[in-house]
């Protein structure tokens, strides 16, 4: 079963009226591995990690998520099967205070019921515990732990990016879905990051699924990379593959960059 | 004013001289608007200015259980003015769940009040005769507790009901809905009257029943307060509000502060985020909504008991928008923020309007000319339509605009518990 790949996508394809965002892109991630997702701006790499965790419906195509059918389900549904995200524009809980942020995403982790809350008990003292004490331990994990009690909407930016992949951490997830985590971070900030990511592969065991302008942090942390251009997949492979490929350049500057190139 | 606060001790006794000499002025002058007001101020600081926490128990206690009562038996519009105050409250408290930490507006909230009421009127009075086969009504006072209790359930789930479909609009579209709906449960409480007689119609439902209170006077005369039962009841509604804004208030923080609190501000603050975490967004907007509505039906219970009379006027869109007021006045989801917009406008609506209007008659009766030597005006001729009281509408208007210019977020922000949480880790 653990064999099994975390994600197949069986070609899905999303269109906006007469734009075609995605198409037909089949992708088969394994687990455990860093998967990248590049391509030039506007080549469908959000709208493809939004089929993923259902905030889009595809109108064609399957996806699995660990061995289940997701296709066209909620959000809320797939966020609680293990699929956590973070967002290119930055969307973090403004007005809540850092580790509440955090807390908002151990909701399904949370077992107390509307009557546990109203009359505290000794259960609803526990969970509630537990999810702080759980949030500010993901806060210190991403050095956020100073930062804990203050608003979100008043961090730096560079912090506001580490607060977002904190909160998609306390989903507990499988997979995580990264869209341009480096975006806007200087090069000390991507450095940390870099190697932050690496290290929730290999401390918690999640799947990283990234999509990356960088092309620095891309090359050296992922195993494999897809690339995406004008909505479909037009190559995928090693980071050596990719970068030795005429396509990508072509994808990239122009048919006569990749012809000046080669 | 900083300096003050700098120096809790200074700052202690500062409010806790203006507490004594406003209680004093108002026992003096049980009659007058400004004592009054100075009196609420005390308290509103004392239990809003970092002081110690025993203090602010003394004051609150000494103000809302000995001061105001006494005024009370002097001035009894004292106690109605408490009592209209404590219903609004625990109704702002209600909407706050809604739309103050949820981000739902919702234009329909007096539905619910209105279900509460119609619950304990038609069978505390002898209105469930028309359709009930046993005619056993009214029931005895004493099933008002039990008829609070079903009014939160019946206003929940009339809420599940309007909500489940409203709750699949956004924005705009929501509060067109449910205003809508709104209106729909008033024009039901209108024209209920045949072809069975349930609501009876325009005319509204009297006598209802109140709960008996005879224990309430015995406990008293022990006291060596000897009340009739006309000066009791003031008095026991009052005291009953106190008790039931106390547990609104608890409901409202306790839930503020548990997993459902967070998810409903995580909705508001962005839909999509939040249900990327996890977070079921129709669901937990429906419990959201009634909850709102289970308080709001509490209080029409009580409101029904009081004015001994219910009938389709009291529920209309103007209530639900004065609750609104009141939200928005306070500080959109922050709980103190609530109940100072609902005594705020409260006051202003049946204290401060009238005075006014009053103040106005007198000097038109008394043919008062006001002359500036370049302008002469003879208030005998003040026309009749720029009576203050009849302003209410123009100055919930004039309040929001004012508000959104100037202080979006309320006279009390919303603040998240940022201490209490520091508290807990150490
Ligand atoms: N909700 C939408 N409605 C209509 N068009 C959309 C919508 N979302 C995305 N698009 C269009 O789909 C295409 C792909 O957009 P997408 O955001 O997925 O690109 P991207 O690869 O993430 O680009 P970037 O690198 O700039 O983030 C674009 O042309 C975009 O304008
Ligand atoms: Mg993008």
């Amino acid at each position: 079963m653990s064999e099994a790949p975390i994600l197949e996508v069986e070609r899905v394809t999303k269109t906006f009226g007469g734009l075609v965002a995605v198409n037909d892109v089949s992708v088969s991630i394994p687990r455990g591995m860093i998967f990248a997702v590049i391509g030039p701006n506007g080549a469908g790499k959000t709208t493809f990690f939004n089929l993923l965790t259902g905030i889009y419906k595809p109108d064609k195509g399957r996806i699995l998520f660990d061995g289940e059918e997701i296709t066209g389900r909620d959000p809320a549904w797939i966020a609680a099967r293990g699929m956590a995200r973070t967002f290119q524009n930055i969307r973090l809980f403004g007005s809540m205070t850092a580790v509440e942020n955090v807390m908002v995403a151990r909701h399904v982790h949370t077992k107390t019921s509307y009557a546990d809350a109203l009359l505290r008990t000794p259960r609803f003292q526990r969970e509630e515990k537990k999810a702080l004490e759980r949030s500010l331990e993901l806060l210190e994990y991403m050095q956020l732990g100073h930062r804990a009690h203050e608003l979100a909407k008043n961090l730096p930016y560079g912090e506001q990016r580490r607060l977002e992949i904190a909160r998609a951490l306390a989903l507990e997830p499988k997979l995580l879905l990264l869209d341009e985590p480096a975006a806007g971070m200087n090069p000390q900030e991507t450095e940390d990051l870099q190697r932050r990511i690496v290290g929730i592969r290999d401390d918690l065991g999640v799947t990283i699924l990234l999509i990356e302008h960088d092309m620095q942090l891309v090359m050296s942390i992922s195993e494999r990379i897809a690339v995406l251009d004008y909505g479909s997949k037009i190559l995928e492979g090693t980071p050596e593959e990719v970068q030795n490929d005429p396509r990508v350049i072509e994808a990239y500057l122009g048919r006569g960059a990749a012809e000046g190139a080669s | 004013m900083r300096k003050l606060r700098e120096n809790p001790l200074l700052l202690s006794a500062v409010i806790a001289i203006v507490a004594l000499v406003a209680s004093f002025w108002l026992l003096n002058h049980p009659r007058s608007t400004l004592p009054f007001l100075l009196t609420l101020g005390a308290l509103l600081a004392a239990l809003l200015q970092p002081i110690p926490r025993w203090l602010k128990v003394l004051i609150g206690g000494a103000i809302l259980l000995l001061v105001i009562p006494a005024a009370g038996f002097k001035n009894s519009f004292l106690f109605e003015l408490g009592i209209q105050t404590g219903i609004y409250a625990a109704m702002a408290l209600g909407l706050n769940v809604v739309v103050g930490l949820a981000g739902l507006l919702d234009l329909g909230y007096a539905a619910f009040f209105a279900v509460g009421a119609y619950t304990w009127a038609i069978f505390g009075s002898p209105q469930a005769n028309e359709f009930m086969p046993w005619k056993i009504f009214p029931l005895p006072g004493e099933y008002f507790y039990l008829f609070m209790l079903v009014a939160v359930v019946v206003a929940a789930i009339t809420g599940v009901v309007i909500g489940s479909p409203a709750l699949r609009l956004k924005g705009d579209y929501l509060a067109i809905v449910t205003l809508g709906l709104g209106e729909v449960v008033r024009v039901l409480a209108n024209n209920l009257d045949q072809p069975i007689n349930i609501t009876n119609g325009p005319q509204g439902i009297t006598p209802i029943q109140r709960p008996p209170i005879d224990w309430f006077i015995a406990l008293l005369d022990r006291f060596g307060l000897h009340l009739s039962r006309a000066e009791a009841y003031p008095l026991f509604f009052y005291l009953l509000v106190l008790v039931i804004i106390g547990i609104v208030t608890l409901v409202n923080v306790r839930l503020d502060r548990s997993r459902f609190g967070r998810a409903w501000i995580a909705i508001r603050e962005d839909e999509t985020a939040a249900r990327a975490m996890g977070i079921p967004l129709f669901p937990t907007k429906l419990i959201a909504f009634a909850t709102g509505a289970s308080f709001s039906g509490a209080m029409g219970a009580l409101f029904a008991a009081k004015q001994l009379y219910v009938s389709p006027e009291s529920f209309t869109l103007i209530q639900s928008i004065m609750i609104l007021v009141m939200v928005i006045l306070g500080g959109m989801g922050s709980i103190p923020g609530a109940i100072l917009g609902a005594a705020t406008v409260t006051i202003l609506n049946v204290d401060l309007l009238k005075s006014a209007s009053d103040y106005l008659n007198d000097l038109r009766n008394a043919g008062f000319v006001l002359d500036l030597g370049f302008f002469k005006y003879n208030f005998a001729n003040l026309p009749n339509q720029l009576e203050p009281a009849k302003y209410e509408r123009m100055v919930f208007g004039l309040i929001m605009i004012l508000m959104m210019i100037y202080r979006p977020e309320g006279i009390i922000p919303e603040r998240r518990h940022v201490l209490e949480m520091k508290k807990e880790e150490a």
